[in-house]
C-alpha cells in the first residue's frame, strides 16, 4: 500500500514520449502537506506531579526497569509535598525519611506522573496499602488499572480495565531527565534547607 | 513577463447578466502586451474565433476570468489553453487577511496602490449594462472606453502582481475559472411549471405551513417565532438546549441543524424556520430555458471553495426545495458525490495507516468503531447501527473541531460519552493527531498555510486554530473539486453544478450510464493526483426524466409544500 504523504510524488499525465515534462500537469505541481516534519515543534514536559494515582484515573506504569528508582523521601504531610533526600545527607537524617519506589506512570489524558509507593520499612513492616499499592503497580505495567482506597480493607482496590485500551505513549524523556523536572524544587540537599529546618523546629 | 508565451492577451467582455440566464455579449477589448496591439469588438463584430492568436503558447489574462470564459462559451470560441487570472492570485495573497476595498478590480488597485480610474463614477454604467438597459442611454463608443479602461487597468495591475504569482500553480486555479464558465453556462434543470406555481402561492403557503407544523409545537404567533413558547417546549419534552453568553437559548441555524440531528422531533421545526427564513423564491435564479445558473464565486471562500448566493443557488440551504430538480424529457441528471472525502483526505495526507485502512474498508465510521474495540470486528452497519452513528458524528466533530460540549449536544448524550468517543479519536488515529497539531503550529510559526496547489491561508489577528485545522482538509476538498471540475469538462461532460464534496451532471438517457462512468473517472483521476496515489471513492444517485432529484432529507417538507398546492391547481409530486 502506498503511504500517500510520504512517498515521493508521482507523474500521471505525462506523455511518456515527451521529452520535456509538463511544467503544468497538476501532478508536478504538489507541494508537500507533511506538517509533523514541517512544523518542528515538540511539546515540552516542564511539570511532572508526584502524587498517587486519582480514583478515577486509569493508569498505566512504565514497564522499563529504567523508570523506576527507589529513593530516601521527606513526606511534608502538611503541605502534601514530597522531597527527596541526597545520598550525603542520608545519614544525617535517618528517622526522618521513608524510602519509596517511584514508578513513571501516566494517566488516560497522557499525564506523566511519578507515583510513589512505599517499600518495606527496616523492620519488615508492610503496610497492606504499600503492599496492595505496589501490587496495582506491578499490574499497571501491562495493563491499564485504577485504585482506589478502601477503608475497611486497609488497603486498595484494584479494577482493571474491561475494554481494549491502547497502549500509552510515552515521552521521549528518560527517567533521570524526568525526576530532574519532578523534584528540581524539591531536592533536600543541604542541611540548612527549609524542610531540615521545619524537621528540627527552626525558622 | 513569463517567457514561455509568445502572447499576453489581457481581456475584458461587457456583457448583459440577467437573472439565471447566460451572459449576453456587448463587447470585447483586449490587449496584446508584447505586441502593444488593442482589440475593440462591438458584439456584431465578434466573429467564430477571437480575434487574437489561441494556443498553448498564448496567456490568457482576465479579472475574475469566469465571467469572460462565460461570454467565450456563448461566442462558440475555443477556451484559452493558459488562463491567468489575477482575482484569484489577489485572493491567494491575501486570503484570510483584511484588505481596505476587497477583491474586486477596484479592490486590488487600492491594495496595490494604483491609479483606480474612477470606476465609482461607472456605476451607472456597469448597472446599465448588466441589466440590459444601456441602449438609449450610452452609446457603444462610450461602453467600450470602459472596457478599455479597465483593460488598461488590469495591465497595470498584472505588472504589479506579477512577481508575487507562483505562475504553474496559478496556470492551475485559472484553468478551474473555464471549468466553472461551463458549469455556469448549463445550469441545473428546474420544473418551472412547479416553480411557478409554489412562487405564485409562496405567502399563503407559508402562513398554512406554519398551520401544519406547528400544530406541534405551537410556538408560533401570525409569523412570529415565541422564544419563550419554545423554551417551554423544550422543558415539556426534556430536550437540553444551547444558550447563549446572554443567558438567552441560541436560536441559530446551525443549533437547529444540530440539535434536529440529535433530536428528530426538532427537525421540522428547523426545516420551517430555515424556509421561512431564507427562502426567497423570487430570487432563485432560472433562465427562460428551465435551468438554474448563477455565478459560482469561486475562489470566495477562504478554503478556496465556490461560494455561490445561498438564495439564488438551488442546492443552497433550503434541501427539500431541491425536489425542483427535474430532468427534461429524455434525460437525466446525476449526482455524484465522493465517498466521505474528508476522512479520506485526511487520512491519506497525515498518513495514518489506521485511517487509511478505515476509509478503504468502505465504511469508515464502522471501521474506527472497531478500530476503537467499541464493537466486534464482524460487526455490521444492521446490528451495530447506533454504535455506528455515536463513531459517525465523533468523525464528523473532529472534522469540524467542536469539542466535547457540542459533540455531546450533536449526540444528545452526557459529556462523558462525548469525551470518551473524542478520545477514541485520537487514541486510535495518533499520526493523524500529530498531523494535525503540526498543522496548526506551522501555521502559527509561518502565519499561513497552504494546499497541495498552493492555495494559501495567511494568519491574520486573533487566529482561530479551529479554522486552521480544518483548512487543510477543506482547501484540499476545494482542490480535488476544481481539478475533478476540470478534468470532466474539458472531457465534454456537462457538468450543471459543483456542490461541496459532489457535481450534479446531465446527459440523454441513451449517454446517462457512460457519462457516470467518465465523471466517477474524472474524480477519481483528481482525488489520485491531490492525494498522490490515494483514489478516494465515489457514489452516484441518478434521476431520470419523469422523476425528479430526490434528497430524503427534505422529503416530510417537500410533501408537505406540496399537499398545500392541490386547492390552487394540483401538483405532479
Amino acid at each position: 500500500m502506498t503511504d500517500p504523504s510520504s512517498a515521493p510524488d508521482r507523474k500521471p499525465g505525462l506523455d511518456p514520449q515527451a521529452s520535456t515534462p509538463d511544467p503544468f500537469d497538476p501532478a508536478n505541481l504538489r507541494l508537500s502537506q507533511s506538517f509533523i516534519e514541517t512544523a518542528g515543534v515538540k511539546k515540552l514536559l516542564t511539570t511532572v506531579p508526584v502524587r498517587k494515582p486519582g480514583q478515577q484515573d486509569f493508569v498505566r506504569v512504565h514497564p522499563d526497569p529504567a523508570y523506576r528508582e527507589n529513593f530516601p523521601i521527606i513526606e511534608v504531610k502538611d503541605e502534601r509535598e514530597e522531597y527527596i533526600v541526597t545520598n550525603e545527607l542520608v545519614p544525617a537524617l535517618i528517622g526522618e525519611f521513608v524510602t519509596k519506589t517511584l514508578f513513571t506512570a501516566i494517566n488516560r489524558q497522557g499525564t506523566i506522573f511519578f507515583w510513589p509507593v512505599r517499600l518495606p520499612a527496616p523492620d519488615g513492616k508492610n503496610l497492606d496499602w504499600w503492599r496492595s499499592s505496589r501490587e496495582a503497580a506491578e499490574l499497571a505495567m501491562g495493563t491499564w488499572i485504577r485504585v482506589r482506597a478502601n477503608m475497611n480493607l486497609g488497603a486498595y482496590d484494584i479494577f482493571k480495565a474491561d475494554g481494549v485500551i491502547p497502549d500509552p505513549e510515552w515521552p521521549p524523556l528518560g527517567f533521570w531527565e524526568l525526576i530532574k523536572i519532578a523534584f528540581r524544587d524539591h531536592l533536600v540537599d543541604r542541611v540548612d534547607h527549609p524542610v531540615i529546618k521545619r524537621l528540627r523546629g527552626r525558622l | 513577463m513569463p517567457d514561455v508565451f509568445h502572447e499576453i492577451v489581457v481581456v475584458d467582455f461587457e456583457f448583459t447578466a440577467l437573472p439565471g440566464e447566460r451572459p449576453g455579449p456587448i463587447c470585447l477589448v483586449a490587449r496584446e502586451l508584447r505586441s502593444g496591439r488593442r482589440f475593440r469588438l462591438w458584439h456584431d463584430q465578434l466573429g467564430s474565433r477571437p480575434p487574437y492568436a489561441t494556443g498553448a503558447d498564448v496567456l490568457f489574462v482576465a479579472y475574475y476570468a469566469s465571467a469572460e470564459l462565460g461570454c467565450y462559451r456563448v461566442c462558440g470560441w475555443p477556451m484559452p489553453e493558459r488562463i491567468l487570472d489575477p482575482f484569484i492570485e489577489f485572493r491567494n495573497l491575501t486570503n484570510g487577511l483584511p484588505t481596505p476595498a476587497g477583491a474586486s478590480l477596484l479592490g486590488a488597485l487600492t491594495y496595490f496602490g494604483l491609479d483606480a480610474m474612477g470606476a465609482a463614477e461607472k456605476k451607472e454604467m456597469q448597472n446599465a449594462i448588466g441589466g440590459g438597459t444601456w441602449k438609449g442611454r450610452f452609446k457603444p463608443e462610450a461602453i467600450l472606453d470602459y472596457c478599455e479602461a479597465d483593460v488598461d487597468a488590469l495591465v497595470r495591475l498584472l505588472f504589479a502582481m506579477l512577481p508575487r504569482i507562483d505562475l504553474p500553480r496559478a496556470l492551475l486555479r485559472g484553468r478551474y475559472m473555464a471549468a466553472a464558465a461551463a458549469m455556469e453556462y448549463h445550469g441545473v434543470p428546474i420544473d418551472v411549471e412547479i416553480l411557478a406555481r409554489l412562487r405564485d402561492g409562496w405567502a399563503s403557503i407559508q402562513d398554512e405551513l406554519i398551520a401544519a407544523i406547528d400544530k406541534t409545537y405551537g410556538v408560533f404567533d401570525g409569523r412570529t417565532f415565541r422564544v419563550e413558547a419554545w423554551e417551554r417546549w423544550l422543558v415539556a419534552h426534556g430536550i437540553p438546549w444551547r444558550r447563549l453568553e446572554s443567558g438567552r437559548l441560541d436560536l441559530s441555524d446551525e443549533t437547529f441543524r444540530q440539535m434536529a440531528r440529535a433530536y428528530p422531533a426538532i427537525a421540522p421545526m428547523r426545516e420551517l424556520r430555515s424556509s421561512l427564513a431564507e427562502l426567497r423564491l423570487n430570487d432563485l435564479a432560472v433562465g427562460r430555458d428551465g435551468r438554474n445558473r448563477t455565478i459560482l464565486s469561486a475562489f470566495r471562500a477562504r478554503s478556496g471553495r465556490n461560494a455561490p448566493s445561498n438564495s439564488k443557488f438551488i442546492f443552497g440551504p433550503s434541501v427539500w426545495l431541491r425536489r425542483l430538480i427535474r430532468p427534461s424529457p429524455g434525460y437525466a441528471v446525476a449526482y455524484v458525490d465522493w465517498k466521505q472525502q474528508e476522512f479520506g483526505i485526511a487520512a491519506a495526507l497525515s498518513g495514518d495507516v489506521a485511517m487509511q485502512v478505515a476509509y478503504r474498508s468502505g465504511d469508515p465510521y464502522l471501521a474506527f468503531a472497531k478500530q476503537a474495540h467499541a464493537v466486534p470486528t464482524d460487526a455490521i452497519k444492521a446490528t451495530y447501527g447506533p454504535q455506528r452513528e455515536l463513531f459517525k458524528q465523533c468523525v464528523l466533530a473532529v472534522q469540524y473541531g467542536m469539542g466535547a460540549d457540542s459533540l455531546a449536544l450533536r449526540i444528545g448524550q452526557p459529556r462523558i460519552v462525548a469525551s470518551d468517543l473524542l478520545r477514541a479519536h485520537r487514541e486510535t488515529y495518533p499520526t493523524f493527531w500529530r498531523w494535525s497539531d503540526g498543522a496548526l503550529d506551522t501555521a502559527l510559526l509561518t502565519s499561513s498555510l497552504h494546499t497541495v496547489f498552493g492555495w494559501q491561508l495567511h494568519v491574520g489577528e486573533s487566529p482561530n486554530p479551529r479554522s486552521l485545522r480544518n483548512f487543510v482538509c477543506q482547501g484540499n476538498a476545494a482542490e480535488m473539486l476544481r481539478l475533478a471540475a476540470c478534468l470532466a469538462t474539458e472531457h465534454g461532460i456537462e457538468v450543471c453544478a459543483p456542490i461541496h464534496d459532489a457535481f450534479l451532471v446531465c446527459a440523454r438517457l441513451d449517454k446517462v450510464d457512460a457519462t457516470i462512468a467518465a465523471m466517477r473517472a474524472a474524480m477519481a483521476e483528481a482525488s489520485s493526483i491531490v492525494l498522490n496515489g490515494f483514489e478516494l471513492g465515489t457514489e452516484v444517485s441518478v434521476t431520470r426524466w419523469p422523476d425528479r432529484y430526490m434528497d430524503t432529507r427534505g422529503a416530510v417538507m417537500w410533501e408537505r409544500v406540496v399537499n398545500l398546492l392541490p386547492h390552487r391547481r394540483k401538483a405532479t409530486a
